[in-house]
């Protein structure tokens, strides 16, 4: 019983919501705006099950001492912070607006920015044209990166003056994106779709029941 | 020598780095952009819009990645209220509103444009799939107030907007997946008109759906934003982003070159 209530919901839902989306009856469009607004209602609770299970996780890092577990003891410390000033005066509350601007998002901008150091160290070390694939990624990286700035052209026109295109750096990347990259994004996204549609069908059916636990 | 170029301390190099982004955001040097199509497109499509016209800008980028998205959201919003044209601002992702809401209202005192009349912002509502599918039914069944706390349905000019049937053009500015599900959802079920504003790092997926017209208009990391601006005549961030962003490319691509260089001579050497 526990397990064939939500496989018959699956089903029931799956089949609803594809009817819908073929039938303009008023009655299909009632049924459709109807899930969508469960849907609306329903998507608060995956917060709600998100902050339990970081309570949790964090619970046992600190109960079992585990590595750098001290950190632990920040994530609550932000989280109740936050929560006793956000929750009872909103976010517009000039204290949470405060910590938001001059916490979050300088620490944010930060663990991003520290990318373009580790980025460009890696690049040095690990790109290197080791094989003929290797030197054809790294040629066309070279182009897309060179064609993303203004420098590319401005030195493809300098110094490139006597061919007869302008602006070639630009045009190569552009190329690049159009030809050689919608195509193999579009072969990736076809084999992704036709995926999702099967494994949708499997699910709507109850083939597939992994969704409900139980390692089934 | 070649020993040392090789292990070149990665101290070395964060140095370099460090060095590259500092020195143009001092000494600022304008270079010639060449404005792509995409871009073109976007701005195209914004300027043959009448005044009263209505664009929804979802603000899909965190505090971790505003660099890029934020000079797109400034130029647009900017060339919008110069037109006249109405914006409705939201978020699908819960840490973005407060920035988002803070954008609004700077460029909107910037342009003289009233809260309620010539823009508002809705705000977060958890649910990514679900606040797409609902607004193309009914905008205020998602959002019955706004990040204001304000009524929707008592918003001025909230007042003749139902669903994407009365939005003329949603533009997202992503640094995630989001512009797929816009494109999947609204336009496919909704027919609602999107183009996007994305970190240069996810470009490469937007292509397809430029092609099959699917997005009508693409701005690509800091060069979209300063592809915009110089098409507005109005050089901002996206501009000085660009030049630090150049600099950045030449080291990488000079390290990239030393390295393969350093490579090739010691293979020759090791036979």
């Amino acid at each position: 019983m526990k397990r064939q209530i939500p496989l018959a919901f699956c089903f029931l839902f799956g089949i609803a919501m594809i009817f819908t989306q073929f039938s303009p009856h008023s009655y299909s469009q009632a049924v459709y705006k109807e899930v969508i607004n469960w849907g609306l209602i329903i998507s608060p609770f995956a917060m709600v099950l998100a902050v339990v299970t970081l309570i949790q996780t964090h619970v046992t890092r600190i109960n079992l001492r585990t590595e750098h577990w001290q950190y632990s003891l920040i994530v609550f410390v932000g989280m109740i912070v936050m929560v006793l000033i956000g929750v009872p005066f909103g976010p517009q509350n000039s204290i949470v607006e405060w910590l938001y601007n001059n916490v979050q998002v300088p620490m944010d901008a930060t663990m991003f920015s520290l990318l373009a150091f580790f980025i460009a160290s890696a690049a040095f070390r690990a790109f290197r044209a080791r094989s003929f694939e290797a030197f054809l990624l790294l040629a066309t990286a070279m182009i897309v990166m060179i064609g993303n700035v203004p420098v590319g052209d401005l030195v493809w026109n300098k110094v490139m003056s006597w061919m007869p295109w302008t602006d070639g750096a630009s045009w190569l990347r552009q190329w690049i994106l159009d030809v050689l990259n919608n195509a193999a994004r579009r072969g990736i996204i076809l084999g992704v779709s036709l995926g999702v549609i099967s494994q949708s069908i499997r699910i709507i059916l109850g083939i597939e029941r992994s969704y409900l636990g139980g390692g089934d | 020598m070649l020993e040392k170029i090789m292990n070149m301390d990665r101290r070395v190099i964060f140095i370099l780095v460090a060095l590259v982004v500092i020195f143009p955001t001092l000494v600022p040097v304008r270079m010639p952009i060449t404005v792509s199509e995409p871009t073109r497109n976007l701005y195209d499509f914004i300027e043959t819009l009448p005044s009263g016209s209505t664009i929804m800008i979802a603000f899909d980028y965190g505090p971790s990645s505003l660099a890029e998205p934020e000079p797109m959201a400034k130029a647009v919003m900017q060339h919008c209220f110069s037109k006249g044209i109405k914006i409705i601002g939201m978020t699908l992702l819960p840490n973005t509103p407060t920035l988002a809401h803070k954008l609004m209202r700077k460029i909107a005192a910037e342009n003289d444009a009233v809260y309620g009349e010539d823009y508002v912002f809705l705000g977060y509502r958890p649910g990514t799939l679900q606040v797409i599918l609902g607004m193309g039914t009914d905008i205020s069944s998602v959002f019955e107030t706004d990040y204001e706390n304000k009524t929707v349905d008592e918003i001025p000019m909230m007042e003749n907007i139902t669903n994407y049937d009365q939005i003329d053009l949603l533009l997202d500015l992503a640094s995630g997946s989001t512009t797929e599900a816009w494109i999947i959802y609204a336009n496919t079920r909704y027919g609602v008109k999107i183009a996007a504003g994305v970190t240069a790092v996810i470009i490469a997926q937007m292509y397809p759906y430029l092609q099959t017209g699917q997005l009508i208009g693409l701005m690509p990391g800091y060069l979209g934003a300063a592809e915009y601006e110089k098409l507005l005549n109005a050089p901002g961030d996206g501009t000085i982003g660009l030049n630090t962003a150049t600099y950045a490319h030449l080291l990488i691509i000079g390290l990239v070159i030393l390295g393969n260089i350093a490579f090739f001579i010691q293979r020759r050497r090791e036979g």
